[in-house]
């Protein structure tokens, strides 16, 4: 039912056989030893090529409308999101570009700001990854309570404070750092910084351990005193005018949302296949076992459908400039519980046999659960969905 | 289906479609239900916007725009009353079964008509293990005249011409459009074919696809009317809406409406390019459909509390249109079981793949 230009859909063949070759295996390895592959394995060098993944999904030798040599194709995003996923979702994020980073930059970076930061990944001479640090241990969901501090300091700025839940940021040439000029602003005092590598001060505490998705670093920072030059502040300080910060945090999520809940469509994908396979081979004859199973093979692709066209949606309107900050939300309040409902009925179909570590499906289950929480749990996307067809209030 | 923009002559229709609906039916829905049909004045505007012709073909006298361009009309309609629709909108329900007809010169003959407002024509889907192809219809509408049935079981095709009228019959909804039913064991068989291959669910998908569009239509006047209603009413010191409890469920059926109608939409293209599995989408697009518009309505009567159960408010119309879209063309169990045939056959429709 999906129609994409040729070039979209040799992307997509790409990284399908680059997630059967590579990022499976890689996938299962990690789930085995606890750790992400690292930085230098050859994968991450493959698809950052000349003309490999990254310059696709970055739109490399694609002028936008802006003019900006490098930009973020969104849609191009979209698409590897899920079928990355569909692989293994813990080394799907752990693809090298820029990343959620490169979200923010659409979001709010000036044209120059985009030519600089996302330069490097024109060098094709090894992997290179960009990341966002917004979460922080004392805010997570309610992201206007963040409280690393940004301060003036001659010409350039100091942060400190500390950051956790930040994907690729131990491997990142710089990482999007969101801080505060002052907490009582609220959302009016938000800023975001590019912090680039060695930066002093900003130092790696721990690469967190996870129940599932171990592909990727996720990664917590402290903030010690971090001098930031003042032309790293994300789109200027003109920028930051009445909550502009605040809503270019928002932007960047109406952007990263529906590749959040894309990555889910692709790991309910993948859980359908497994279920269909385990079908076929053992329900070769009609029967009632047989019937039960193809109805909720029927229900989970209709589920998985309309969670892939709520994603194409919100992007689809993202790439017009069109406001999506509902679509975005409703893809992501969505599509996570849809593949939570489909790898649980994968693995009720498989029955016992679903359950073996040896088996993809039981590391599904585990990696699913992220996704509900991640980018906003689906109780604030049921509050941002309120806020924009109800008017509830923000205190409510 | 990158582009959601729907085109321009589309959008024309479904803006003008819009205008009437608010304008002319909502303010009469109520007395179309009691009067059991639809003024000549509405009906003269949905000639006008080409409710019968729009997704027909030129040679039968159509307007050949596609199913897309139907969905979005019925829904649009739907929105401001869906009662008068299954007897208004001829050959309606039944255009996939006559489209797939064998016999093209039966068809063109019977499309004209429905065209010309003189005669109604039924689908029944029939259950594929139903010994023969003769089963009673238990509700068409009554006005046009009755005068012929397509039956389909699996992919057997069967059509009659009813030889005498059939039974006054009412039904949980659909007031306007009146109702009969009765067996068609007295009718005279036109034809019976067995059709190719996955024909047969490709026909009852479009007739559930026609159920689900209008669904759509129900479901989102359900849930406008319940936001106004909602943030308006002030209890325990703030609107209805805005407890979160009710906020919460209010913003998951908006969610589930808004996919519902990329579902339906994206099923309507995958029709319109006679797509091989456009029948397994379209019937799930249906169930998505009614899903939505069910939980919709009954929320609707549920937030309005007692109002909600009083005929003072439409909501009661919609709750119960709703549970009959959800009963039409075969019903549920039905399309469970076309989709289980196909469920394992039908490629992803991004990768077109099976499992790698």
């Amino acid at each position: 039912m999906i129609e994409l230009d040729p070039r979209t859909r040799e992307q997509l063949a790409e990284v399908r056989e680059l997630g059967r070759t590579y990022m499976r295996p890689m996938g299962l390895e990690s789930d085995r030893t606890g750790d992400p592959p690292p930085a230098d394995h050859p994968f991450y060098l493959l698809c950052s090529r000349q003309g490999g993944l990254v310059s696709r999904v970055l739109g490399e030798n694609e002028r936008d409308e802006d003019g900006a040599a490098l930009t973020w194709k969104p849609l191009r995003a979209l698409l590897t999101a899920e079928e990355s996923a569909y692989w293994d979702r813990g080394v799907a994020l752990s693809l090298p570009g820029p990343g959620l980073g490169g979200a923010a930059l659409r979001s709010l970076a000036t044209p120059e700001q985009r030519a600089r930061f996302l330069a490097p990944f024109a060098d094709h001479s090894r992997a290179r990854w960009g990341a966002m640090a917004m979460t922080e241990p004392g805010a997570g969901s309610d992201v206007a309570r963040i409280q690393t501090r940004a301060r003036r300091d001659g010409s350039d700025w100091r942060l400190d404070g500390a950051k956790m839940f930040c994907s690729n940021g131990a491997r990142a040439e710089w990482v999007v750092v969101w801080a505060t000029v002052d907490p009582a602003l609220g959302r009016e005092g938000h800023r975001a910084f590019v912090v680039e590598r060695g930066t002093a001060g900003f130092e790696l505490l721990k690469i967190e351990h996870k129940m599932g998705s171990r592909g990727y670093e996720t990664a917590s920072f402290a903030l010690d005193g971090v001098r930031v030059p003042a032309e790293n502040l994300l789109g200027g300080e003109s920028k930051y005018r009445t909550r502009e910060g605040f809503r270019g945090a928002m932007a960047t999520f109406n952007l990263t949302r529906p590749l959040h809940a894309a990555q889910g469509v692709g790991m309910g994908r993948a859980a359908l296949d497994h279920a269909l396979d385990f079908v076929r081979r053992e329900y070769p004859s009609q029967g009632r076992r047989r019937q039960r199973a193809l109805e909720k093979l029927s229900a989970i692709r209709r589920e998985l459908e309309t969670a892939r066209l709520l994603c194409l949606h919100a992007v689809w309107l993202a790439r017009r400039n069109q406001p999506n900050t509902l679509e975005a939300s409703q893809a992501k309040l969505f599509a996570p519980p849809v593949v939570f409902r489909a790898i649980a009925a994968a693995l009720e179909i498989a029955g016992e046999a679903g359950v073996r570590n040896d088996r993809h499906l039981e590391k599904l289950y585990r990696d699913v659960k992220i996704l509900d929480i991640g980018e906003g749990t689906q109780q604030v996307q049921r509050l941002v969905i309120a806020r924009q067809l109800l008017g509830l209030p923000r205190e409510a | 289906m990158t582009d959601f923009a729907l085109p321009v002559e589309i959008e024309q229709l479904r803006a003008e479609a819009e205008r009437f609906a608010s304008l002319e039916l909502v303010p009469h829905a109520r007395a179309h239900e009691k009067s059991l049909c639809w003024s000549a004045a509405v009906l003269d505007v949905l000639a006008k916007l080409g409710l019968r012709e729009v997704d027909l073909p030129g040679d039968w006298g159509g307007a050949d725009a596609g199913v897309l361009a139907k969905v979005v009309l019925l829904e649009t309609l739907a929105s401001g009353d869906a009662g008068g629709l299954p007897a208004a909108d001829q050959p309606g329900l039944a255009t996939g079964a006559l489209a797939a007809c064998p016999d093209a010169g039966l068809a063109r003959r019977i499309a004209a008509e429905c065209l010309a407002g003189r005669a109604s024509l039924a689908l029944v889907c029939a259950d594929p293990e139903a010994p023969e192809l003769t089963p009673a219809i238990h509700w068409a509408p009554s006005w046009p005249q009755l005068r012929w049935a397509f039956v389909s079981r699996g992919d057997a095709l069967a059509l009659f011409e009813l030889t005498r009228a059939l039974e006054p019959a009412r039904a949980l909804a659909f007031g306007a459009s009146g109702g009969v039913g009765g067996a068609l064991a007295g009718a005279s068989k036109l034809g019976e074919w067995t059709l190719a291959r996955h024909q047969g669910v490709t026909l009852r998908g479009r007739a559930r696809l026609w159920c689900g569009a209008v669904a759509l239509g129900v479901a989102q006047s359900a849930f406008d009317a319940t936001v106004r209603y909602t943030t308006e009413r002030v209890v325990f010191g703030k609107p209805v809406a805005h407890h979160q409890g009710n906020a919460f469920e209010l913003a998951v059926a908006a969610t589930s409406l808004h996919g519902a109608r990329l579902l339906v939409r994206a099923a309507a293209a995958a029709l319109d390019r006679a797509a091989a599995d456009a029948g397994f989408w379209a019937t799930e697009a249906w169930i998505a459909a009614v899903e939505a518009a069910v939980a919709v309505s009954d929320l609707g009567v549920q937030l309005l509390g007692g109002h909600g159960f009083l005929v003072d408010h439409l909501a009661e119309k919609r709750f119960r249109e709703a549970r009959m879209l959800a009963l039409l063309a075969g019903g549920r169990d039905l399309a469970e079981a076309d989709l289980a045939e196909l469920v394992l056959e039908v490629p992803d429709s991004l990768t077109q793949g099976g499992p790698p």
